[in-house]
């Protein structure tokens, strides 16, 4: 008798138990990014590649229900972010940080991660900096120097010893033009002249001029993808340069599959360097592809962030799985220091001590396919690259 | 004309009003703290608008140069090792005091359009030499990380913002009542003279330019507060402070309100930036419509802003009582 | 020397397109007295209208302008019957308000319908290619851009000089009152002015489109570039607004050439220092 009440005490405890952990609770993700004004098609991209990972993996992970928050940021504005991010955590209660497209909104977010117990996983902003300022930062995108420093050798590959180098005045930009210069320098060519232009030129014959002055041989440039971006390539070709034999470098952000067809054929034969194309082949890479552009709605409008914040949904959820729906960021964040995985643009890892993804950067032309759009074809790959500009800190 | 006294006795009553109506905000709302903060810091600057443009007659697109001195001034000072707030306070005020006798001194030169003209120009070049000067400035990746230590050495800057609103609402409520003050000062009275009409009051004999001037000064003061208030709240201070977006903004702000009552200031900023912050969230390309409409609407119905309908519907609800004025 | 020369080139381009698009404002703010902030609004609406008749619709370059031209008219038309009218004379401030609500709507309802993207005129064959001017290339369109821009200054100096029109629209700039006192119909000089004014800003927003991308800010992005050109010309002179345009694009376009890090600081230095010796512009009427 006793023994059996025994069982039957043990049996509704364990039941009990049972009926307790699979009780569904909510998990938030609170994503930031630029749903309007002139970046919104990249916010579109951040939404594609969560809702198409959430399509392909499920909308709960361990029994925990995810919730995905969405914040308008329209520009790199350092207040609005955190005042975003603020609220996020305060007022929606969000376990997680996701998104950011600009280094200056992701640097106002980081002081406020350890009071919150909240991670921060950037699905973009770029520049290597942003990780050092807290422990509780994740990063799934790839920065400038990064994706730039194969650039330097592949220039020197093919003749060009002397390069002016073009940027943009902001973080990423800066990032560029050093890592470039570095990489360049390393393998024995030589940067002529190095310009930083404002963020807002629209105009950019005055400085193709500087370049034919330069007696440069190439041209190095990089600027925020977008507007500024597809008038520098127009610029490039209508100023007779491209004409001219002047090699132009630069990486994947100046032809952006969602620029391309704008750019037409004044694109054909620029040579980047990326972390990503969508012409990518693999079979990981096709089913992103396909989930992505149904939740994008135009294949057109497909572009590298939305690779992004599909990998940093897969981090997410990661650590949900790790803390057990329970907030705990460091926890999160150790959970997923050194995690490996097949992207969709091809083999990764985050990176144990610097929180920043590890990848495959790939040389890519602009080429022609059999339906005559233009695209990005790769070339060759550069496996396994850490961030280099983390590296040196 | 109501005695001396009974506005007296009307501006207590504005004055307890708007301590009631922060309050509210802080029972109400405390998980918005931050966003209410940053509505003090921007209705600072509207005050400020409405000294040289309610009151002095010189409509300004370039206010947030103000500002932003103030806010990069004690945002570079926190960084370098100055995080008293109350300090960090005065020197946002010096700073915006300083820029404010820099932008007078440049603007007052011109007059009507090219006044306007003036004003845009000189807050786009603040805004070009804070991003150039970005070993100071942080330039577009801002300044963040502004650690501010706990006021009077007891009440910390925290995530729920709780210290940082309450500290606002006191500095509102203290700029507010000392501009009170200046506003029905003699000084005060003769910048609205100026703005009437500049040429009697010459004729009288008083000077126009170093009134006018002392006026930016004061302004500058004010606004440079609002723009310490918003660095120590946000920790942040990014471009965007010192930028023609947010002068714009604010003008809008100020003539929603109403100009040259100051109350009007307080009113414009709270219900726009509620109004932005909730619509905004639905689709902001709906945001910007709908102000321009707003706009289009006080223009053609409202001239004096909503605290002027406020006061024709007072004025005429007493006439239709046709009780005594 | 050829660089010297080729800055020049490029400046003369971005002028004369700044010149087109400016003119139009300059009319309005000086001889109609409105300083009408939705300028630049109206230049982006035609980009539009033309790069959906180019782009979407297949149609040839001059047939979207002229769409582009005609359409935006039409659009500013009941615009100019119930808002404009009611701030002809009102203080400045006022005029700023109403047609920055102005701004501000045309932006969201632009990007309610034609989104958040920038929206490219694709250029015909002629214009595309790079021309070779022996010193330098430049891009064929640039040159286009130019020739328009002579075109019309010269046009409208005919127009407002040598015509029958032009002298009914001196009149009522110089004496409104008077001019209608004499038989000229006023509301109807006004409003053709307006026409005039708009259309040239439509011209200008299609051919600047390659200086000035089509996007929903355009409006608010460049019109204190407008009204800051205006002024510096002083409105409602044709000469004014042209040397206002060829010297800003000058300093702009050398100052970018020699350091760009400083973008737009010379332009606004510059812009602070001639208003400050000049109060009312290069060419502009005492009021």
């Amino acid at each position: 008798m006793k023994v059996s009440r025994k069982l039957l005490g043990a049996a509704i405890g364990a039941l009990l138990a049972g009926t307790v952990s699979s009780y569904a609770d909510t998990i938030k993700v609170g994503i930031i990014g630029p749903f309007s004004g002139p970046f919104a098609l990249q916010g579109k991209n951040f939404q594609a590649g969560v809702e198409a990972y959430m399509a392909l993996n499920g909308k709960s992970v361990k029994g925990h229900d995810v919730e995905v928050i969405y914040r308008d940021l329209p520009a790199a504005n350092p207040a609005q972010s955190r005042a975003l991010a603020q609220e996020l955590v305060v007022k929606d209660k969000v376990q997680y940080l996701g998104g950011v497209y600009f280094t200056p909104d992701a640097m106002a977010i980081t002081p406020l991660l350890k009071q919150a117990n909240v991670p921060l996983v950037i699905f973009n902003a770029a520049t290597s900096a942003i990780m050092t300022q807290s422990p509780l930062v994740v990063r799934t995108s790839f920065t400038t120097a990064q994706t730039t420093t194969p650039l330097g050798k592949v220039a020197v590959d093919e003749g060009v010893k002397k390069v002016i180098t073009i940027v943009s005045d902001y973080g990423p930009g800066v990032d560029a033009e050093n890592a470039f210069k570095k990489a360049f320098e390393a393998a024995g060519g030589k940067v002529v002249e190095a310009i930083r232009m404002p963020m807002n030129t629209t105009d950019f014959s005055p400085i193709m001029q500087r370049v034919r002055d330069s007696g440069a041989e190439g041209l190095f440039a990089f600027l925020p993808s977008g507007p500024p971006t597809l008038g520098f390539a127009k610029a490039y070709s209508e100023t007779g340069l491209k004409k001219a034999g002047i090699k132009f470098y630069a990486p994947g952000d100046l032809t952006q599959e969602s620029d391309l067809p704008a750019l037409g054929d004044a694109a054909e034969g620029l040579k980047t360097t990326f972390h990503y194309a969508v012409s990518h082949d693999s079979p990981e890479n096709k089913k992103f592809v396909e989930a992505a552009t149904k939740a994008i709605g135009s294949a057109e409008q497909l572009s590298f962030p939305s690779v992004g914040a599909y990998d940093g949904m897969h981090v997410i959820y990661k650590m949900i799985e790790a803390t057990d729906g329970k907030q705990d960021a460091q926890k999160a964040v150790d959970a997923v220091k050194g995690l490996s995985w097949t992207s969709p643009r091809g083999p990764v890892s985050i990176d144990a001590e610097t929180r920043h993804i590890t990848e495959n950067i790939y040389l890519r032309e602009v080429a022609k396919g059999a339906d005559g759009k233009t695209y990005n074809k790769e070339i060759q790959t550069f496996p396994n690259q850490k961030d280099p500009g983390l590296a040196t800190q | 004309m109501p005695s001396v006294g009974g506005r007296w006795l009307r501006d207590v009553i504005g004055v307890l009003l708007i301590v009631a109506a922060g309050l509210a905000g802080y029972w109400l709302f405390p998980d918005n703290l931050a966003l209410l903060t940053r509505v003090i810091a921007v209705a600072l600057l509207v005050l400020s608008l409405d000294l040289i443009t309610g009151y002095c007659g010189v409509a300004s697109l370039g206010q947030a140069s103000l500002f932003g001195a103030g806010a990069y001034a004690s945002g570079i000072a926190c960084v370098n090792g100055v995080t008293e707030p109350l300090t960090l306070i005065a020197i946002g005020a010096v700073a915006g005091a300083m820029a404010g006798l820099l932008m007078g001194t440049i603007m007052l030169r011109a007059h009507g359009l090219a006044q306007l003209v003036l004003s845009i120009a000189i807050v786009q070049l603040f805004h070009e030499a804070a991003n150039k000067a970005s070993a100071y400035t942080g330039g577009s990746d801002g300044l963040s990380g502004l650690m501010v230590s706990p006021l009077f050495g007891m009440f910390e800057f925290d995530l729920w913002g709780r210290t940082a609103y309450l500290f606002g609402l006191a500095l509102l409520v203290g700029v507010f009542i000392a501009l009170k003050f200046i506003v029905s000062s003699p000084f005060g009275m003769l910048c609205r003279g100026i703005k009437q009409d500049p040429v009697r009051i010459r004729a009288m004999g008083a000077y126009v330019f170093p009134v006018l001037l002392k006026m930016f000064v004061i302004s500058g003061a004010v606004a440079g507060t609002g723009g310490a208030l918003a660095a120590i709240s946000t920790q942040v201070v990014g471009l965007d402070s010192v930028s023609f977006e947010l002068s714009a903004n604010a003008l809008v702000m100020l003539v929603l309100g109403g100009l040259g009552t100051l109350y009007g200031a307080l009113v414009g900023t709270v219900i726009f930036m509620g109004f932005e912050h909730i619509v905004s969230a639905i689709n902001p390309f709906h945001w910007m419509t709908m102000v321009g409409a707003l706009l289009i609407a006080v223009v053609l119905v409202a001239p004096g802003g909503l605290s002027g309908l406020s006061e024709r519907i007072f004025q005429s609800g007493k006439s239709m009582k046709g009780g005594r004025r | 020397m050829q660089t010297i020369l080729s800055i020049a080139i490029d400046a003369f381009a971005y002028g004369m397109a700044l010149f087109i698009i400016c003119i139009g404002l300059s009319l309005t703010m000086g001889l109609m007295r409105v300083v009408n902030l939705a300028h630049g609004a109206f230049a982006m609406i035609a980009g539009y209208i033309a790069s959906y008749a180019a782009r979407d619709l297949g149609l040839g370059y001059a047939i979207a302008i002229f769409l582009a031209i005609i359409g935006t008219v039409v659009i500013s038309i009941p615009l100019e019957r119930l808002l404009y009218r009611r701030i002809y004379g009102s203080p400045e401030l006022t005029q700023v308000l109403m047609t920055i609500g102005i701004t501000f709507c045309i932006i969201g309802i632009t990007n309610y319908f034609f989104g958040p993207t920038l929206k490219t005129i694709p250029l015909p064959e002629s214009l595309s290619q790079p021309v070779d001017l022996g010193i330098r290339t430049i891009a064929g369109h640039r040159l286009f851009v130019m020739a328009c821009g002579v075109l019309v200054a010269v046009g409208l100096w005919y127009l407002i000089e040598k015509t029958d029109f032009g002298i009914k629209l001196r009149a009522t700039v110089d004496n409104a009152a008077m001019a209608d006192a004499l038989g000229v119909r006023t509301p109807v000089i006004y409003a053709i002015s307006f026409a005039i004014a708009i259309g040239l800003a439509a011209l200008g927003g299609v051919v600047g489109a390659e200086f000035l991308p089509i996007e929903p800010y355009y409006a608010l992005r460049y019109m204190v570039t407008f009204l800051v050109v205006v002024s510096v010309g002083g409105a409602g002179s044709i000469p004014g607004a042209v040397v206002a345009c060829l010297l800003l694009g000058a300093i702009d376009t050398t100052g970018r050439y020699l350091m760009p890090e400083f973008g737009n600081f010379f332009f606004y230095a510059a812009v602070i220092a001639i208003v400050c010796v000049f109060p009312r512009g290069f060419f502009g009427r005492a009021q």
